[in-house]
């Protein structure tokens, strides 16, 4: 994908805010997941990993796909008990998921000297993933968030996507062409002439 | 539904079920001809049809092993899909979006009009449009094209293509319109009208689109000259020491091989699967493989150059409410080498659902991220479009066999090789800009510029060609070498137009069946 940004584009969103925003609610609910797990309560699937690295992955996956105004903890919260789930069922997976947060982490410290999850900048925090984006482990991650979020019925109309019509009669009558911003389309009149010999 | 027997060797054998193919066998049947048809796939029914992008592609998809190679960013980010096209009944009928555009006359007379082109192999069809005319509306009136031959209007605007449409009419261009599609706009031939549903590419739910599936192949049974054979995939194509062909060696459901004798073939398996079953039937007789005394079996592969681009308007479009491909802009469709490349494009608006929107917008290891985040938060104010251009032909784009992977028939899987040539790229550009400029008139912000989809419309690897030292079949898609085996698919095409191939390759069909009828009793094949 290539972005062009257009003449008109409007002011810059104040992105730098959001992920602000985003970063403070994770980093609460990263406390509430570790104490959960420490507990021994919680739904926290996942044998192969600690607390830590769950915290780990919890942050990767929302800095993955962020949309902190749209979705939830809960959301990320869900794919990150599919990708435990998973890597319970599959020893080489779980060691591949465990060893790659290891070396996420490791790759904070020697940069930032912090663990990955306490890196504040979202945009530093994506390049230190950018650096594992060609693992398996880490696809798996990726692709399983991707099916959670775009591929969730439940998820979809918060993204504006109304998904299957065929049950309600298609979009015929549900809008197929409301828009009010540009003009109309030909009349069926008009469409008829068109075609005429 | 007739049956026939595996020893019958008066029977006509296609490999295929699809546009060409399952147009040639109710054609044939129709005349009386007994026709069996081998399709690789499972049957299917209006009943398998959902409104969901991914549960269809698992369902439809030709997914057998095949490698994605060359330059293509595919390579990469999709290396084992280089297409996207159907295994079942009804080919990629099921998966086509409808539109219906003819050839113009300059793309079918490439070497002509363009000349010798350096790293290129573009040559002249050997049929001229005048000839093509009367087929085309045959085809037209079989599929239910709205416009001029059905009288059947075109479809209602949707947001989507409306959006396209006032920044067309804005920046001074002339030509767009919602058709020519083959999707009922009215109740016609025992099929509903268009309810706006969506998901065309998912198979039309109702079938007021035009597919095989629901048309040409029951028909062709109800003639009780046509026997339909699912899950049977072509192996291997016979011969004689003539050097005639004389049946088709196949894997039925059970994976049992089976010997269909016959009394000529005509191979419609796509243009990877034709070539390949081309050349895996490869004998002492015909070292490199059936038909290709020319040695362009497999070559010239074409897909389209081909991209997507995405603009995000001022206010809501839901863009996926209504007919996928909503709209079709012709202007750019012209030989003007002032552009900086030769031949035209077609820009088609073409709503995706969120879920392909998240793969497609960066396809491969980096769609993720907030640059990519940020986009799909947009999609709701999304409208764009899919450039369909003139791709030309090169001989090293091709298909080959991998000399030991094999699929779970046993067959050498093929590896499908695309490098663009400079002409796509600065064509694709060009397509780009004139699309930004498009949107931007109508107040797009952002515009998000997306590489070639895995290939739907795959095309000239079993080419025409007047002369049989370089191409492999003539214009009625009869093999040069051997008279009685044709190619009956998109394979056949000779350049690529800025048009998608359906209505093509159904109107060659339709012509195909009256050369094969006319030669059959005549007694030449």
């Amino acid at each position: 994908m290539k972005v062009r940004f257009h003449r008109q584009r409007p002011a810059p969103a104040d992105h730098a805010g959001m992920s602000r925003r985003m970063f403070l609610m994770t980093t609460t609910l990263t406390g509430v997941t570790t104490a959960c797990l420490l507990g021994g309560a919680g739904r926290l699937s996942a044998a192969a990993l600690d607390g830590g690295q769950s915290a780990t992955l919890l942050r990767a996956v929302q800095d993955i796909y962020p949309h902190p105004d749209l979705l939830s903890l809960a959301h990320y919260q869900a794919i990150v008990d599919a990708v435990g789930a998973g890597a319970d069922e599959d020893e080489a997976k779980a060691a591949a998921l465990t060893d790659g947060l290891a070396r996420l982490d490791g790759l904070a410290q020697s940069l930032y000297g912090k663990p990955y999850v306490e890196v504040e900048d979202p945009d530093a925090r994506e390049g230190l993933l950018r650096a594992f984006q060609n693992e398996a482990f880490f696809q798996d991650v990726r692709w399983t968030a991707y099916f959670a979020i775009y591929d969730n019925k439940e998820i979809w109309p918060l993204f504006g996507y109304e998904g299957s019509s065929v049950e309600h009669g298609g979009y015929i009558d549900r809008g197929f062409s409301d828009i009010t911003f540009v003009p109309q389309g030909p009349t069926l009149e008009e469409r008829i002439a068109q075609v005429q010999q | 539904m007739a049956t026939f027997d595996l020893n019958n060797d008066g029977v006509v054998v296609i490999i295929g079920s699809g546009a060409g193919g399952g147009t040639l066998a109710n054609e044939l049947a129709q005349k009386g001809i007994d026709v069996v048809v081998l399709e690789a796939g499972k049957r299917f029914d209006l009943g398998d049809i959902e409104n969901d992008e991914w549960a269809m592609f698992n369902k439809i998809s030709w997914l057998d092993k095949r490698i994605s190679a060359g330059g293509w960013h595919g390579a990469v980010n999709h290396p084992s899909l280089p297409t996207w096209i159907v295994k079942g009944f009804g080919g990629s009928t099921i998966h086509w979006a409808g539109v219906s555009l003819r050839y113009k006359e300059y793309e079918l007379k490439t070497r002509t009009t363009y000349g010798e082109i350096t790293d290129a192999n573009v040559e002249d069809w050997p049929i001229d449009l005048d000839e093509l005319v009367p087929w085309y509306e045959k085809a037209e009136l079989k599929m239910g094209v709205t416009g001029r031959t059905t009288g059947m209007p075109h479809l209602p605007w949707n947001n989507g293509f409306r959006v396209l449409a006032e920044g067309c009419r804005r920046t001074g261009r002339k030509n767009y319109n919602s058709g020519p599609m083959a999707i009922n706009s009215v109740e016609r031939d025992d099929r509903p009208a268009c309810q706006q549903i969506g998901f065309c590419m998912q198979g039309c739910a109702i079938g007021a689109k035009w597919s095989t599936m629901y048309t040409e192949l029951p028909r062709a049974e109800d003639t009780g000259h046509c026997e339909i054979r699912t899950d049977a995939m072509a192996l291997m194509i016979e011969h004689d020491a003539s050097g005639k062909v004389t049946g088709v060696v196949y894997a039925d459901a059970e994976g049992n091989r089976q010997r269909q004798k016959a009394r000529l073939v005509c191979v419609a398996g796509n243009s990877i699967e034709s070539p390949r079953l081309l050349l895996n039937s490869a004998s002492t007789m015909f070292p490199d493989g059936l038909a290709n005394s020319s040695g362009q079996v497999g070559r010239n592969y074409m897909t389209h150059a081909t991209a997507g681009c995405y603009a995000v308007l001022p206010e809501k479009v839901h863009m996926f409410r209504g007919t996928a491909v909503a709209g079709i802009v012709g202007d750019e469709v012209r030989n003007d080498p002032a552009r900086g490349f030769k031949g035209g494009y077609t820009l088609e608006f073409l709503s995706l659902g969120l879920p392909f929107m998240a793969a497609f917008l960066e396809p491969g290891n980096t769609g993720w991220g907030r640059s990519v985040a940020r986009a799909l938060e947009q999609y709701d104010r999304m409208s764009g479009v899919w450039v369909v251009g003139e791709d030309l032909a090169q001989e090293q784009n091709r298909i080959t066999l991998h000399d030991s992977e094999v699929d779970q028939y046993g067959l050498p899987v093929p590896i499908v090789a695309k490098t663009p040539h400079n002409n796509d790229t600065e064509m694709v550009n060009h397509a780009y800009e004139v699309t930004a400029e498009i949107y931007e008139s109508v107040g797009a912000t952002d515009v998000y510029e997306l590489p070639a989809y895995p290939a739907t419309h795959n095309m000239g690897t079993n080419r025409m060609h007047a002369d049989p030292s370089k191409g492999v079949v003539n214009a009625y898609g009869q093999s040069h070498d051997i008279a009685n085996l044709f190619v009956s698919d998109g394979s056949q095409f000779t350049s690529s137009g800025a048009c998608n191939p359906t209505l093509t390759i159904v109107a060659l069909a339709i012509r195909q069946a009256e050369y094969i009828a006319r030669e059959m009793s005549a007694n030449n094949i």
